[in-house]
């Protein structure tokens, strides 16, 4: 810190900046779009404080595999899987309200866990490859998934209500209303600050988490965690079951998104069953980018800073577009392109410095056996 | 070993605790739809209980139904503890007078429909009570899963070969 | 301090280390076979998933006549099915061969044929010349955007996979805004109302639709044949093979699979990486435009993303892993996964009236991938 002082503010400012380059390119970008999208600021406010409350749980979830040195966990998406069966299930035996929610959330350990635990499993069998592992691993688990919804529930698990049934007798409706469910976290404590409606008790639970990671971060299993994230081989010479303890980070973080994604179907009051987890991932992961994480760095700050920023541009992106195009269209594939773009920038930056930090090791490597022939 | 022993039984203790409460919400929260009818019983063992000129019917401090002759209101309650409040008015300006009614909702029946007149005259239960079967609806034809999202890039769609079949 | 360059060095437990020598993947050799049995050595040799696939079809094959399936009308389709999508298949032959890996970028070589197809409608061009200058357009493109997209995969290496899906998506949903935005103006391709932006569907009759399967179409009673798309597909993949067996297509080999060697033995690996790309996205490219002259339709938008998975897990059906492929690999893939994708809907829906299709093309194709990225033997990358 204090060698900080002695290099002089022009540069400083300059590494900040390399630092920081996708928060400041996106506020840049929010700068710009809103005016042009002309929405009134209690509107964006409103929204950006729904959002928050929506996906902060499920982008905090992110950060588990993260330390583990495992990259972005793009099967996280696995966790809201697990949720999904599991509200499906709620939403048909009628249990409603808060009791409904807590239901599902327990109710979804299970699901979750065993989909975390399968995920972190082929994690470790394809070392080095996680993220494109994970990325597989979500698509043929959702196949899986299909699979049971669409055949089996039903069929096989009773299914009592026809409201949430195909008409054919089995598999689930495209949509499952969860009305009775709906913002009952959100509605419980909320505040009205000048017309913002702020969901304090799902602040709360967001907080909870915040706090357990802090606290996850000192135990020994968080330190065996981050251990193992910044080198394999050196956590596993200091004793370290290396594969469990990778296998613990999916498993914690799938069940964290399963109860993240009850918190964000209760706000969304409805479980749009076959697309409701397709693009969660990659939306939490987007955000937590935005945020200025990277993939072998991030904290809480991160999941905050990114969720504000990512969903201030997908909320002003489309009618930014309409104003420069007169296209609305051409903004939301702006915004799309803007999700995935900075993923693929972080990525590659990623990629860059791992094999920069390696050609590094070995000349100083080099450099050290040419010294030792010196000698 | 005894560490362990001990982490088996806090995770077994664990698992118990959020079966318990699993079961527990399964009780509290499971959730009616509760019906009231403002109608004449008509011929109940030799006979007729008439409908009231009003009811407004109160449930948890909210004014859910305002009941003329022949209505139907309704109202959503979690558990099986069913409360409300009636304020009746028999005949034609005449006085209101107030009811409060518990009752115990079977945990097994989604709707509930309660006739008024019959509950108010303290009838037997079968007199006032029955269950609410949903119409059959028209169902547009079969749904398919799984098209448009909020990114227009469904995991669906992700393996797009349907286009060419019908083609060939 | 010192312990901790140690660290850094000793522990290239980056696991994807180029610089790691490959445990060659390979088939059991005769001895071993024999000390298997023959049938255990099937199963090592084939790969179980692609028994228990090959299997299925097979099932399917033999069902086709109990449910009162029309046995020439299928085989015909696959057929089809495999002229369409066997170039694109055998796009990802090069990348895999120089250690690429799978081409998950495969949506910005579409993008480069629908470029090149768009293109040459706009410029007037109709029948089989619109095709032959579909071609000669895209071929530019393919070798900018490969280019820079193989410069891209040189600074990345060993995270090839993970970054090309997302160039993928990125070049993707930017083309999304171009289809809209660039100054297109053919009648039969601009929405109708506002005349500009491209359809997300574009109809290809009069321009190239079966302009190559029509060449010495052959009907043998209820099969009929493309012969034309057919022998374009055996060209490109001869060509393909026969580069494989010159100088550059050995070092090609080299490189991927060990790329030590490679560089001792004085072969220029970033440059032949690039190669590789560049052939990659030229053929994903020449394979597009095949499967849109086979299909008949132009399909643009998020449609270049629907290939991709397919694409990848036909070739691995075929025996592919992620650093050994070859042409058999192409064909006996394409004809597993298309011979599903094809039987799996009309046989089980005859069969049980459930078309579980869809959900059984999703989990075959997912597992096949996820099968290939996580057998340890095969391949560092």
């Amino acid at each position: 810190m204090n060698g900080k002082k002695n290099i002089p503010a022009g540069k400083r400012l300059l590494e900040l900046v390399r630092n920081n380059a996708v928060p400041i390119m996106f506020i840049i970008i929010c700068a710009i779009f809103i005016p042009m999208a002309g929405f009134s600021p209690s509107y964006l406010l409103n929204e950006i404080v729904t959002r928050m409350g929506r996906n902060l749980f499920l982008v905090l979830c992110l950060l588990f595999p993260i330390m583990a040195g495992m990259g972005l966990n793009f099967a996280m998406t696995l966790g809201a899987m697990g949720a999904e069966i599991a509200v499906i299930l709620v939403a048909d035996w009628q249990i409603w309200g808060i009791p409904g929610v807590v239901l599902a959330m327990i109710l979804s350990i299970p699901f979750s866990a065993l989909l975390g635990f399968i995920c972190g499993t082929l994690q470790n069998m394809a070392k080095g490859r996680e993220m494109i592992t994970s990325y597989i691993i979500n698509f043929f688990i959702n196949g899986w998934y299909q699979l049971i919804v669409l055949y089996v529930m039903g069929a096989v698990i009773p299914i009592i209500h026809a409201s949430i049934m195909l008409p054919r007798g089995y598999g689930i409706r495209n949509t499952v209303s969860l009305l009775n469910m709906r913002q009952c976290l959100d509605d419980l404590l909320a505040i009205r600050v000048a017309g913002v409606k702020i969901p304090v008790f799902t602040f709360l639970l967001v907080g909870l988490l915040c706090l357990f990671i802090v606290w996850f971060r000192r135990t020994k299993l968080g330190q065996d965690m981050r251990a193992v994230g910044q080198d394999m081989e050196v956590a596993k010479a200091a004793g370290i079951n290396v594969d469990r303890t990778r296998i613990i980070s999916v498993v914690m973080s799938t069940v964290c998104a399963g109860f993240g994604m009850v918190i964000y179907l209760q706000n969304i009051g409805n479980l749009p069953t076959y697309t409701g987890h397709a693009q969660i991932g990659m939306f939490c992961i987007a955000a937590l980018l935005v945020g200025g994480a990277s993939v072998e760095k991030a904290g809480i700050g991160n999941a905050f800073l990114g969720v504000i920023l990512f969903h201030m541009m997908f909320i002003v992106a489309p009618g930014a577009g309409a104003f420069i195009t007169g296209d609305s269209m051409v903004g939301e594939y702006f915004r799309v392109f803007l999700s995935y773009g900075v993923i693929t920038l972080a990525l590659i930056m990623y990629e860059a410095k791992k094999r920069m930090a390696k050609s590094k090791a070995g000349q100083e490597l080099a450099a050290a056996q040419v010294k030792k022939e010196d000698a | 070993m005894k560490v362990k022993t001990r982490r088996v039984l806090f995770a077994f203790l664990l698992v118990l605790v959020l079966v318990a409460v699993a079961a527990a919400m399964m009780v509290i929260g499971r959730g009616h739809t509760v019906y009231f009818d403002n109608k004449t019983l008509e011929d109940y063992q030799g006979q007729t209980y008439k409908a009231f000129e009003k009811v407004v019917v109160t449930v948890k401090d909210e004014q859910v139904a305002k009941l003329a002759k022949r209505d139907r209101g309704m109202s959503i309650w979690i558990g099986q503890n069913f409360k409300m409040i009636l304020e009746v008015t028999r005949e034609k300006g005449g006085e209101a007078e107030i009811h409060e009614i518990d009752l115990k909702l079977p945990y097994s029946v989604d709707g509930i429909v309660i006739n008024l007149p019959a509950l108010l005259e303290e009838l037997p239960e079968e007199a006032w009570f029955s269950e609410f079967v949903p119409a059959v609806t028209e169902e547009p034809a079969e749904e398919v899963p799984g098209e448009g999202d909020d990114f227009g890039l469904g995991l669906e769609g992700e393996l797009g070969l349907e286009d060419g079949l019908g083609d060939v | 301090m010192s312990e901790k360059k140690d660290y850094n060095y000793n522990s290239p437990s980056k696991f994807n280390d180029e610089m790691k020598t490959i445990p060659p993947a390979r088939w059991p050799t005769d001895l071993e076979k024999a000390q298997m049995g023959t049938m255990t050595a099937m199963v090592s040799s084939f790969g179980l998933p692609r028994i228990i696939i090959s299997g299925f079809l097979l099932v399917l094959f033999i069902l086709t006549p109990f449910v009162g399936v029309d046995l020439p009308t299928q085989i015909t389709n696959i057929i089809n099915r495999f002229s369409w999508n066997a170039v694109l298949v055998l796009a990802m032959v090069p990348m895999i061969h120089a250690g690429c890996g799978l081409n998950f970028g495969l949506p910005l070589a579409i993008i480069c044929g629908l470029l090149g197809g768009t293109l040459s409608i706009q410029l007037g061009f109709t029948g089989p010349m619109s095709f032959l200058m579909a071609v000669l357009i895209a071929t530019p493109f393919a070798v900018i955007l490969g280019g820079g997209y193989g410069l891209l995969l040189n600074r990345i290496k060993g995270g090839e996979m993970m970054i090309a899906t997302y160039v993928g998506f990125s070049v993707m949903s930017f083309f999304c805004m171009m289809w809209l935005l660039l100054p297109y103006s053919s009648p039969t391709m601009v929405y109708g109302l506002s005349g500009n932006g491209l359809r997300p569907t574009i109809s290809l009759d009069g321009f190239y639709n079966q302009v190559l399967a029509k060449i010495l179409h052959i009907k043998i009673g209820n099969i009929e044949i493309p012969t034309g798309s057919l022998l374009v597909f055996a060209l490109l993949a001869f060509l393909m093979w026969a580069f494989l067996h010159t100088k550059t297509g050995t070092a090609m080999t080299a490189v991927g699979s060990n790329p030590a060697f490679a560089r001792a033995a004085g072969i220029n690996v970033d440059r032949t990486r690039m190669l590789s790309v560049i052939m990659s996205t030229w053929l994903g490219a020449m394979g597009i435009l095949m499967y849109q002259q086979g299909f008949g339709f132009i399909q643009l938008y998020n449609a270049p993303n629907n290939l991709t998975m397919p694409t990848v897990a036909a070739i691995l059906i075929g025996g592919a892993s992620v650093n050994k492929a070859s042409i058999p690999n192409v064909i006996i893939g394409t004809i597993l996964f298309q011979g599903i994708v094809t039987m799996t809907p009309t046989v089980m829906n005859s069969a049980i009236h459930m078309d579980m299709s869809e959900v059984i093309r999703i989990i075959v194709s997912q597992g096949m991938i996820l099968y290939a990225l996580t057998r340890k033997t095969e391949g560092v990358k």
